[in-house]
């Protein structure tokens, strides 16, 4: 993150602030309609983290507001609690609101989870309606205007100040996270749970986090904004508030929290500005977000992005980059972060296996995929590992690297056994992995990407390393260094900025082979990373593969169909066949077995 | 009592019925275009108000009333798959899902400004003696929607499992480029099982009308109860579907009968909600061994 840093996390709450600001210019009921506006704001910076960033529908919008509204409300009303006490309360009812939600909720995903957060809209709004006794029912319950040390904000022009206020002052941390590596994160769950949860991302705790957030910021929101309603009734925290709401960020953009925060002021004002034509606001509203869908997919926020931001320079992308700085950089910039101890190369036997496989199995069905395989792979060495398709090679991987769990037999690493070792854990042990379709992250940017590689994605450690990047503390700058050598090394570094999305293929599994060496481990399983790439560019990578080898002395496996590529790269291959092994050694052995080629020609050719 | 208990079951089976053809036109678009359409609801009560124009305004018979909201359902259904998702389904999930959201909302808008009512009465359909069984009242009009829902939701199941688009169909649920490569056209077949899945939703609008009216509302509780029916089936099990708009209908009627009504508009999601977390395949999942 650029000087540019702590401006892009401080403007959306200035903008708000200012936002109220300049509404002292208006008369009263400008000054209301651009409350609700503000309010609306926060709904859509909030939203924007499930819906833009999660990319999870979530219609229980309306509830949270309400959880927010009557927390804030009822021990202002029943209990003489002061209001900003009451409003802290609410929010974290807001948060735990969330947290009931999600803990179920994201056992799944898609319709089922818009499912369950409908249910649970509907469900908290039954409660209330039904809790007569309590909340007034649909009724309404009358609260009075907010007292804060004493004043009385009541006027239309003190209420929008207490709003602006207190809602710059919410969307804050919000930001923070959405900007940071939490919001990061986000995304990358969003493109490829797979790849994420390699990379040390726990998807379900990364979900949970967002709808706590965000369900806290909304509930916070309706707790600021229901005292102005005088009088508050569950039915107009219904459905189709929740409905309306989802709006903001789809319309608004779902590229930056803005969209969220724009969409929310803008949808929220119009149908006080168009209010001769109230009547046909709602249907010109669906369409509106149906055209949105259709036209621009991202919502207008990219439409604006797109149109106006300055577009690469053409001519760099044409033109090759080669790797300009030694992989061997990387061991200084990567001792600032301090996070693990970079042995030089040479200091390990060549003998110790790093990855020892023993007896794994998995079957799905009848099939039996993988079937007693055992192998070795040698420190800081490259193990090759070939076989036709359906040999059982990537669920193999799959195994190795925790994303399935092998049916019987045993993974060591480093001596220590995997099978307690959840996916997202073992990229702090030092195993990473590229993917047979190439899986980059492809809304995120290049620089990004590599800083997810790093694995510092704890959910706890991506909220800390949020507040980092938006300090631009000492230790962002390091990351950031880090991830750009990386970028470097893999000749990719004048595109840091660029989505990972508009890469081609040859440079996608650059990105992707960039992301898996960050972490400096001590392992990487790479899955056909020449599919697909032209004979240059698999020249290029073997090269690559090669010097972080050497200067990193980071041992791999890859698995490859390219066997002259993977002859002239491996140190020792194995070959599968069927889900067992049928040969294992020397590359120029290997290839020339008899079995070997039986596997892959038939019997016609061992006969000829 | 154990009259007053079967009257409950009665009463519960025929909205079940009309759930289990909403479910059931749910399903078999999301079989067929792996498309959740939370836009059913309207179908429905496009179907519904369709009834209400031929029964009430032109007093043409209930035969003429089934055949036109069918049609009605099941055309607006492929104007919505050819005009709006087709273009869309390229992307991903998300955009589908949040069209179809909001298509629902807009079509019940329109519906709201074409009839600014509360309400639209429709009169039922067979008149006579109601039945008894011992002491319980069974009216003609209960065994007529439960009998005819349920006939027109086995000829669903039916066409499905045996016809020939029902195989190109499922065809193009288990693989797209698949079917697209054995001469089927996916748009045709998409468009196809839209319009069948929305003249389903059409039918359940003609037998729900004498029953709940022609309200804006319908649209939201209807496809509520069709989701519900159909989670509580496996999602992606026309006979499992088919049941569970039964067990959701007996099970409102029931809460409300011995609860209180408002747990009668709780049950649909505390059904959604329990299956869900206890068995999400549903209680009568497909028999399927999916691969990895």
């Amino acid at each position: 993150m650029s000087r540019t840093g702590a401006l892009r996390v401080f403007a959306p709450s200035l903008f708000v602030f200012a936002l109220s600001i300049a509404g002292l210019l208006l008369g009263s009921y400008w000054q209301y309609v651009l409350a609700l506006s503000i309010s609306a704001a926060v709904i859509g910076t909030a939203l924007a983290m499930i819906v833009s960033y999660a990319r999870c529908i979530t219609i229980a919008t309306g509830a949270m507001l309400a959880i927010g509204a009557y927390g804030a409300a009822l021990p202002v009303v029943r209990l003489d609690v002061p209001f900003l006490v009451a409003l802290l309360f609410a929010t974290a009812l807001g948060g735990l609101a969330g947290l009931i939600l999600a803990v179920p909720g994201v056992r799944f995903r898609s319709h089922n989870l818009a499912m369950v957060t409908f249910v649970f809209q509907a469900v908290v709004i039954i409660v209330l309606r039904q809790s007569k006794g309590l909340t007034g029912g649909a009724e309404g319950l009358p609260i009075p205007a907010p007292v804060v040390f004493g004043f009385r904000f009541s006027s239309d022009a003190d209420f929008l100040l207490l709003c602006g206020f207190l809602s710059a002052l919410v969307i804050l941390p919000l930001i923070v996270l959405l900007e940071g590596a939490l919001g990061k994160n986000l995304r990358a769950v969003a493109a490829n749970e797979s790849a994420a949860r390699a990379f040390g991302i726990n998807v379900n705790r990364h979900l949970i986090a967002a709808f706590v957030w965000s369900s806290a910021v909304i509930a916070c929101a309706g707790a600021i904004m229901a005292p102005r309603y005088r009088i508050i009734d569950p039915d107009s925290y219904g459905i189709l508030a929740s409905i309306l709401a989802l709006a903001y960020p789809i319309v608004g953009g779902m590229g930056s929290p803005w969209g969220g925060l724009v969409g929310g002021a803008v949808l929220r004002a119009l149908p006080e500005v168009l209010r001769p034509l109230a009547d046909y606001l709602e249907l010109m509203f669906c369409i509106l977000v149906v055209a949105t869908i259709i036209f621009f997919p991202g919502g207008f926020g990219s439409f604006v992005t797109g149109t106006f931001r300055r577009k690469p320079a053409k001519l760099e992308t044409s033109a090759r980059s080669e790797p300009r700085r030694a992989v061997h950089d990387f061991i200084s910039d990567m001792n600032i972060l301090g996070r693990r101890e970079v042995r030089p190369p040479q200091d390990r036997s060549r003998s110790t296996p790093i990855l020892r496989i023993s007896g794994v199995t998995k079957s799905y069905g009848a099939l039996r995929a993988v079937s007693h395989v055992s192998f070795d792979v040698t420190a800081q060495t490259i193990h090759g590992l070939m076989g036709p398709n359906g040999a059982g090679k990537t669920t193999l991987f799959n195994i190795v690297s925790g994303l399935n769990a092998s049916d019987e037999g045993q993974v060591l690493f480093d001596g220590t056994p995997l099978d307690d070792v959840p996916v997202e854990s073992r990229i702090k042990l030092g195993m990473s992995r590229t993917f047979q379709h190439a899986a980059v992250f492809d809304k995120l940017s290049c620089v990004d990407n590599v800083l997810i590689g790093l694995g510092l994605n704890d959910i706890w450690q991506a909220s800390v390393r949020s507040v980092h990047m938006a300090m631009h503390s000492q230790r962002a700058r390091a990351e950031r260094k880090a991830a750009m050598a990386a970028l470097d090394a893999v000749g990719l570094a004048h595109r840091a900025r660029e989505g990972a999305g508009s890469l081609s293929l040859g440079d996608q599994r650059r990105l992707e082979i960039a992301r898996a060496i960050v972490s400096c481990p001590r392992i990487i399983l790479l899955d056909e990373p020449v599919s697909g790439v032209s004979v240059e560019e698999a020249a290029g990578l073997r090269e690559l593969l090669l010097r972080i080898n050497r200067e990193l002395g980071t041992g791999m496996v890859v698995i490859e169909h390219n066997i002259s590529f993977l002859v002239s790269l491996c140190n020792r291959i194995s070959v599968m066949s069927d889900g067992r092994i049928i040969a294992e050694g020397d590359p120029d052995v290997v290839v020339n077995d008899a079995l070997v080629r039986r596997a892959y020609f038939g019997e016609r050719e061992i006969s000829a | 009592m154990l009259s007053e208990l079967l009257m409950i079951v009665v009463g519960g089976l025929k909205m079940g019925a009309i759930y289990s053809l909403t479910a059931i036109g749910i399903v078999v678009i999301h079989k067929a275009t792996r498309t959740v359409n939370f836009a059913h609801g309207a179908f429905v009560l496009c179907g519904a108000y369709v009834t209400y124009g031929i029964v009430e305004v032109l007093q043409f018979g209930w035969w003429a009333a089934f055949v036109l909201a069918s049609l009605a359902g099941g055309l607006l259904a492929a104007v919505v798959e050819l005009g709006i998702l087709r273009p869309i389904r390229q992307a991903d999930s998300f955009a589908v899902i949040t069209a179809t959201i909001f298509i629902g909302i807009g079509i019940s808008d329109i519906y709201r400004l074409l009839q600014n009512t509360e309400i639209l009465a429709v009169r039922s359909m067979i008149r006579g003696a109601p039945l008894f069984i011992g002491d319980a009242m069974i009216t003609r009009e209960q065994i007529a929607v439960v009998g005819g829902a349920m006939a027109v939701a086995l000829i669903g199941v039916a066409l499905f499992a045996y016809a020939k688009f029902g195989r190109g169909m499922r065809a193009m649920a288990s693989n797209p480029r698949g079917a697209v490569l054995c001469g089927y056209s996916s748009d045709a077949m998409n468009a196809l099982a839209w319009f069948v899945g929305g003249a389903m939703a059409g039918v359940a609008g003609s037998f729900a009308a004498p029953s709940t009216g022609v309200t804006a509302e319908l649209s939201v509780a209807m496809v509520t109860a069709g989701f519900a029916a159909a989670v509580i089936g496996g999602f992606d099990s026309l006979r499992g579907a088919l049941l569970g708009g039964l067990i959701l209908g007996v099970c409102e009627t029931l809460a409300a009968g011995y609860v209180s009504s408002a747990m009668k508009n709780a049950v649909s999601f505390l059904l959604i909600f329990i299956i869900l977390l206890w068995r999400p395949q549903g209680l009568f999942p497909e028999a399927k061994i999916r691969h990895v």
